[in-house]
């Protein structure tokens, strides 16, 4: 098990290079870098920006730039500075690393628990007006982009007062106590969390309903309700704990894709996260900013899809002595 | 059964205890601030409308959070609008009344040669650690802002032709300053440079990491300021809160100390709607952005809201078209150095003095202010719009509406329609077609491009209208050139005066878009230009200064360098609770005057 996850996580490295590579050239695609903004500054001469330029080491082809952060990052572990604040990247990241994790895991919450009782109502309901109804109604929020959905849910916070219009925290968060502090966090989350949590909600609502029914088909269910078991003790005791095993994997699977699905969330309810930190990073052109937030994205993302296989090497064992 | 219901019912539960909770948020009864510290010997006397009483705090709406607080660093407007609340300077631009005033300096003399300005220091001022602010902080200051290894954001402003200004100290409260030649500007650039504690920031400067310093990160205990504000706290991308510096020299007319609030809080909003939003909650008490077509939402709401919607009047940034007459400067594939950038084809219409004035006479610009600008316009033809107080010149026209006239200028070009499809040939059977290119994140002038597409099809010329993003428009206009013409703007430094412009007015300068960067002045109307604006940024005489910024003016209207666009009346609301609020528009338009703002009515139920 142990050269199982310790093969995996060596594998994940010539993955990330490859990230980071693709990511600097799409920057380096885009037209304009980071001091195009800045040339359009009356205060600033042409010289100061052509030496700012060669100091930031723009002015070398990209795939120069992209060897030399590689070789910082590798031999150094350096992942470079922001342009913008004169600070080490992973300084800046951090600060909404932790927020995003948060709101990511509310979003799984959110996700996880509609979709498995709702899952489990669709089979057992099978073609019955609730089922259409719910599937039509999960697919209504898999369809509505995040950003109107988003919007929604703030006019409606500003509306009727019963959540706040965005943020993470009350302004007078820090004069609250402890308790207070951590309900007025969640206060400010159950929007955000439900308009990132909902968008694959159909989807692993469907799952569930199609693995039960695919379960409630096998011979030991028909077994089991001919010994006379009630129905609900069949479909709960039998049935679910069988259909479960592959939603388990499926749940790793969505904790690496959590951190990259928050980030329009982010914007719109202004919740300080990684997703924010990236974007605004992007429309600077703060190429080292832009890379660690790819990059620390891209490592949720391997480490969650780690978890997913460690997972399913658990409920089925002959996956990892391959 | 049970497991759906179970799982449904926590989800409730949790709901309703946080809905409790969110009712009561925790407030203890405020203590009034009771001023301990001893004034200073020479006090700042603030004017305002009324005399305000201590407590409270102003909340304002930013789209972006600072990305350093170290003033001499900072480079974009959500680092600068807070870092001018912490650290303050020898001398100031009143943004309310549009004149330069003493701060720090409590006077200063020019010399006789015009270069050397002596400035007096007020006596007892200190930073917020109570360490008394002298002359030697201010030679600290403009040291780092002048050090070439650092590029200060100031770096560029007090260095003229590669020489810096020469500072001198002859005693802890003298500073003299001395500036290579006559400069209009010498109290802006000196302004420009914010005072930093040197007993705080010299071991930092002298061990090479001054540009890290006062990062976001900083305690806010040891980030000392020179301004009326400190650092509170910084929670990232969340919210920055300032308190009052205990020490600050400025005070009411009653001789009280300023600032009235107790806190000024920026808290961070990324997206414009959802900052309307909360505004309209009462989360947020001001905003520096409402556009044009919100504002009759704004009107009606403003008693149900709590807020004013102010009128601030034309705003200083400005709207115009160009034609590219950019040639190539550097040899590429097929193209030789000075050919135009546009072909020979276009060029010989867009260099055309009546072609220009042609396409600036086909376009209606009332139809513009009623329809894109919601009435909230006016027309303008200089850098300084209607709202700049001093330098606006109302004798300055440009070529106005006269579709007829249009044709008239086009026909006498030789341009027809020789085929009958609507838009105009040349002789060799050309059509008058172009591209019109804007930043497509500015719907106001992507709007006004497809107004310009249907007046110039009246006239016979075939514009398309082709919006792109930001970044690609700014690679066009500086590095490739690659456009037929393009609608953009410029938006007014501080102070806004012409000299502040000499990049858009002078033929080398880069936002002399139409041909930018020109190595020798191309045209004579161009060469005599760049004597003018010389004149204009080299002299302190400001009848002088204002005789050669109408000339300049009047010869980029004879030649139509740009078609102007209307500008846009600005107007923004603030809430209705707090006192000597006066939104201004100069940037930063709500909280300039943030330190005599003060509380009038208390939040209801706070």
């Amino acid at each position: 098990m142990r050269t199982y996850v310790l093969r995996r996580l060596l594998q994940a490295i010539p993955l990330l290079i490859g990230i980071t590579a693709l990511t600097f050239l799409l920057l380096q695609l885009a037209p304009g870098d980071f001091l195009g903004t800045m040339a359009e500054n009356p205060a600033i001469s042409p010289a100061t920006i052509a030496d700012l330029r060669h100091r930031f080491g723009l002015d070398q082809p990209w795939y120069v730039q992209c060897l030399l952060y590689l070789r910082n990052v590798l031999f150094h572990l350096d992942f470079g500075e922001s342009f913008s604040r004169h600070q080490p990247v992973f300084a800046v990241l951090r600060e909404g690393l932790g927020n995003t994790l948060l709101l990511a895991t509310a979003a799984a919450l959110v996700t996880w628990g509609l979709a498995i009782p709702l899952g489990v109502w669709a089979a057992v309901h099978r073609n019955g007006w609730s089922d259409r109804l719910l599937s039509v109604v999960a697919f209504a929020g898999l369809s509505v982009p995040e950003v109107l959905s988003g919007l929604l849910l703030l006019f409606l916070a500003a509306r009727t007062g019963w959540f706040p219009v965005g943020g993470m925290r009350s302004l007078d968060w820090e004069g609250l106590g402890a308790g207070a502090r951590v309900l007025d966090v969640a206060h400010h989350l159950v929007l955000p969390a439900l308009v990132t949590g909902l968008v694959p909600l159909a989807g692993r609502m469907r799952q569930m309903r199609g693995t039960l029914l695919d379960v409630l088909g096998l011979d030991f269910v028909t077994t089991a309700r001919a010994k006379g078991l009630p129905e609900h003790a069949v479909i709960y005791k039998h049935a679910l704990r069988n259909a479960l095993n592959p939603l388990i994997t499926l749940f790793g699977y969505t904790l690496g894709a959590l951190v990259s699905g928050s980030f329009v969330a982010e914007i719109v309810f202004a919740w300080p996260g990684l997703g924010r930190i990236t974007y605004e990073a992007l429309m600077t052109r703060d190429t080292y900013l832009v890379l660690g937030g790819v990059l620390m994205a891209s490592v949720v993302l391997v480490l969650g899809n780690l978890v997913a296989d460690l997972l399913l090497a658990f409920s089925d064992p002959r996956i990892a002595d391959v | 059964m049970f497991h759906a219901k179970s799982a449904l019912g926590s989800v409730v539960a949790v709901n309703a205890l946080v809905l409790a909770c969110g009712c009561g948020g925790g407030s203890s009864a405020p203590k009034t601030y009771v001023d301990r510290v001893p004034l200073p010997a020479d006090t700042m006397t603030v004017l305002a409308d009324e005399i305000g009483h201590y407590g409270g705090r102003f909340v304002f709406g930013a789209t972006s959070a600072p990305k350093t607080f170290n003033p001499l660093m900072a480079n974009e407007n959500s680092s600068t609008d807070v870092t001018n609340q912490l650290f303050t300077s020898l001398a100031d631009f009143d943004l309310g009344r549009q004149v330069d005033i003493p701060v720090l300096a409590r006077r200063w003399e020019i010399g006789a040669d015009g270069r050397t300005w002596t400035f007096h220091l007020r006596h007892g001022a200190r930073f917020s650690d109570g360490w008394p602010i002298s002359a030697s902080d201010v030679l600290f200051s403009f040291e780092v802002g002048a050090d070439s290894t650092l590029h200060s954001s100031v770096h560029d402003l007090i260095t003229i032709d590669g020489r810096p200004f020469d500072i001198s100290a002859p005693d802890s409260y003298t500073v003299v300053v001395r500036t290579p030649r006559v400069l209009a500007l010498t109290l802006a650039y000196v302004g420009s440079v914010r005072i930093v504690p040197r007993h705080v920031l010299e071991p930092a400067y002298r061990a090479g990491r001054y540009a890290s310093a006062y990062a976001t990160s900083t305690p806010p205990e040891s980030l000392v300021t020179s301004g009326p504000w400190r650092l509170e706290s910084y929670a990232p991308g969340e919210k920055v809160v300032l308190a009052r510096n205990p020490y600050w020299f400025g005070v009411d007319t009653k001789g009280r100390r300023l600032p009235y609030l107790d806190q000024l809080v920026y808290l961070v909003v990324p997206d414009q709607n959802a900052l309307a939003l909360k505004f309209q909650a009462g989360e947020v008490d001001g905003i520096d952005n409402v556009r044009p077509e919100d504002y009759a939402t704004y009107e009606k709401g403003q008693r149900a809201g709590h807020y004013v919607l102010h009128d601030l009047g034309p705003s200083l940034n400005t709207n115009f078209m160009w034609f590219n007459l950019n040639r190539v400067r550097k040899t590429a594939s097929g193209r030789r150095v000075g050919d135009p950038q546009v072909g020979a084809v276009k060029y010989a219409w867009f260099s055309d003095v009546r072609f220009r004035r042609a396409v600036s006479m086909a376009i209606d610009r009332d139809a513009i202010i009623r329809s894109v600008l919601f009435g909230q316009g006016v027309k303008n033809w200089t850098l300084q719009t209607a709202g700049n107080r001093v330098w606006h010149d109302d004798s300055i026209r440009g070529p106005d509406h006269d579709p007829d006239g249009a044709r008239r200028l086009l026909a006498g070009m030789g341009l027809r329609d020789r085929n009958g499809d609507g838009v105009l040939e040349d002789l060799h059977g050309n059509p008058v077609r172009f591209t019109l290119s804007t930043n497509a994140d500015n719907t106001l002038r992507v709007q006004m491009t497809n107004f310009i597409r249907d007046d110039l099809a009246r006239v016979g010329i075939a514009c398309i209208p082709a919006p792109i993003e930001f970044n690609t428009l700014i690679a066009s206009i500086r590095e490739t050139f690659r456009y037929d013409a393009m609608l953009l703007g410029l938006g007014s430094g501080v102070p806004p005066d012409p000299a502040m412009a000499q990049n858009a007015y002078r033929s080398s300068g880069m936002s002399h878009y139409w041909n930018a960067g020109q190595p020798r002045p191309e045209t004579p109307p161009e060469a005599e230009m760049d004597r003018l604006i010389a004149t204009n940024a080299g002299t302190l005489d400001l009848a002088e200064r204002h005789r050669t910024t109408h000339e300049l003016n009047r010869i980029w209207n004879d030649q139509v360098f740009t078609i102007w666009m209307p500008t846009v009346i600005t107007r923004l609301p603030v809430s209705d609770r707090f006192g000597n609020v006066h939104p201004v528009i100069l940037p930063n338009r709500v909280l300039w005057n943030i330190d005599r703002v003060y509380v009038k009515t208390p939040r209801p139920g706070g």
